[in-house]
């Protein structure tokens, strides 16, 4: 911990003009936020009634940050943010394990053979294009509200990992698997121990890209109900059934936070991995 | 070398590739026995099909036509009785030291012990102690070669292959590893089968210098070098087989450039 506030000290002292150009950009941001909101609202420095019907479309950013803070500690509908957050997660890692388990294998068998490259080819490119929340609908009325929302996350996140698994497995160099081979290496240990450890740097970049769509794909899920809650269906929720819309930004704000913070693990993952390799 | 087991014998061995609907023959009538113990060096052209032979006789690449045998067996696939070297070393940058010269033991399936025993007994042998734990990155062009030998040499193969193994060392480190190369060679008495396309590396190594023709490959002459080792680089005798094989292989480079060059 000490180590890591060491560094960040040290950044801090190297890098200080770009953190402070970076922290005048945000800061010239709220403060424009928070001038347009005075105008809607017809608060100071613009005095006289409020600009637009509905100036609550735009509150304040503390009000957001409140709201924000609220969430946690208060109950909504019976409902803490905590436990948005849960459910959200739950379907979320129900999508994720499901994607992960079946991409990884098939990506591996693409990349590797030209057969099943050309078995599994046509029906993923039938597929790929779809934008996963076209299937929002089906899903949900198919598989009800737990399962459709994880179908819709797993077709999310599928095709990056998919992807990535395919262009690491056929990135292998040749040299290491012939060395394998005149090694005594079979079929599988080719696979195990030189596909496969080649392969894992790629993997986790499909898992950071497949996690932001996740997340993206989540909210959509989520806002034509949940049961149990849901971020998704929170920020929803505020909107229209409540008009809380300092509420739903904060919803908003939840799923930024959370969508950084599962990327930002994978992202680490992603970098040790790549030093283990030592790819670079 | 008298009269021992005869370890390699290619006969009449073919092979022609197809690329782009064109075929090109890389070998043709290719014929050599290695006997127990030997070092053969295979000298030739670039393009004469000289790694071919290798690969063929590694498993990696079936002939087209003739026969290869392994201690009078047909060879058919790759397997542990032939350990390669390889010019890009081809170590797996993710495992140490240690687990890449273990990785064909793994493979096996030898108990850990007992890997670890034979590994030990490796890293000793090429000279790498105190870096059992390291990874490839971390070593230089030379050591990672003493790592891929000591790979190799962990199946306990009959016979190791060696693809221009010091082809991307600079002049100093070659030819301190070929000095290692012939140390490992007489502690273990392995069968030694090494394709380079430097004379000087061939004879200062080979019991037998053999030299290819250009594309199709063959066999144009087999040399012995009958010189006593430790060689001198610098001794009438050296200097003498060196121009003598540096002639043959002059025309077939000459053959080679020119049939590189169509009249058209």
């Amino acid at each position: 911990m000490e180590d890591i506030l060491k560094r960040f000290r040290g950044f801090l002292l190297s890098n200080w003009f770009r953190v402070l150009l970076s922290a005048s950009s945000l800061a010239v941001f709220i403060a424009l936020w928070s001038l347009y909101s005075a105008w809607l609202h017809g608060d100071w420095p613009f005095p006289g009634s409020p600009r637009s019907s509905t100036p609550s479309f735009i509150p304040y950013p503390w009000q957001v940050l409140a709201a924000f803070f609220n969430s946690f500690t208060h109950q909504e509908s019976g409902l803490y943010m905590t436990n948005h957050i849960y459910a959200s997660l739950k379907r979320i890692s129900l999508g994720f394990a499901l994607a992960f388990c079946s991409a990884v294998p098939i990506g591996l068998l693409m990349g590797r053979s030209r057969n099943a490259d050309a078995i599994a080819r046509p029906i993923m490119e039938l597929f790929r294009p779809i934008p996963p929340i076209a299937w929002v609908p089906i899903f949900l009325i198919a598989m009800g509200f737990l399962w459709g929302p994880a179908a819709i996350v797993f077709l999310g996140i599928f095709f990056p990992i998919l992807l990535n698994v395919i262009l690491g497995a056929r990135s292998v160099d040749p040299v290491l698997i012939d060395a394998a081979r005149t090694l005594g290496a079979r079929r599988v240990d080719v696979f195990a121990k030189v596909v496969l450890p080649f392969t894992l740097p790629y993997m986790m970049t499909g898992v950071k890209v497949g996690l932001g769509v996740g997340w993206m794909c989540i909210v959509a899920a989520e806002m034509l109900g949940a049961v149990g809650g849901g971020v998704g269906y929170y920020i929803y929720n505020m909107a229209y059934q409540y008009g809380a819309f300092e509420k739903m930004y904060a919803g908003m704000l939840v799923i930024g936070l959370l969508s950084v913070l599962t990327t930002g693990v994978a992202a680490f993952f992603e970098r040790r991995l790549t030093r283990w390799m030592e790819m670079n | 070398m008298d009269g021992n087991e005869l370890i390699i014998s290619f006969k009449h061995l073919s092979k022609v590739f197809t690329k782009n609907h064109k075929e090109i023959r890389a070998l043709d009538d290719f014929n050599l026995d290695v006997r127990k113990g030997e070092f053969v060096c295979l000298l030739g052209p670039s393009g004469c099909g000289k790694t071919t032979v290798l690969r063929i006789i590694a498993g990696l690449e079936s002939a087209t036509g003739g026969e290869v045998s392994l201690r009078g067996k047909s060879v058919t696939s790759g397997g542990p009785d032939r350990g390669m070297v390889f010019q890009e070393f081809a170590l797996f940058p993710w495992r140490t030291v240690r687990k890449n010269i273990e990785f064909g033991l793994e493979v096996k399936g030898v108990p850990e012990g007992e890997r670890s025993k034979t590994s030990s007994q490796l890293i000793e042998l090429v000279g790498l102690k105190g870096f059992e734990d390291v990874h490839p990155k971390e070593l230089s062009g030379g050591m990672k070669q003493r790592v891929g030998i000591a790979r190799a040499l962990a199946n306990e193969p009959a016979v190791l292959l060696m693809d221009e193994p010091f082809g991307s060392l600079d002049a100093q480190t070659r030819n301190l590893m070929q000095k290692e190369l012939l140390r490992i060679w007489s502690a273990t008495g392995k069968t030694i089968l090494f394709v380079t396309h430097s004379v000087d590396e061939a004879v200062f190594l080979a019991d037998r210098i053999v030299v290819m023709t250009a594309r199709p490959g063959k066999v144009r002459e087999d040399i012995p070098v009958g010189l006593p080792r430790p060689r001198d680089r610098t001794s009438r005798e050296f200097i003498e087989v060196r121009g003598k094989v540096l002639a043959e292989l002059d025309e077939e480079f000459e053959k080679a450039r020119t049939k590189e060059l169509p009249p058209d």
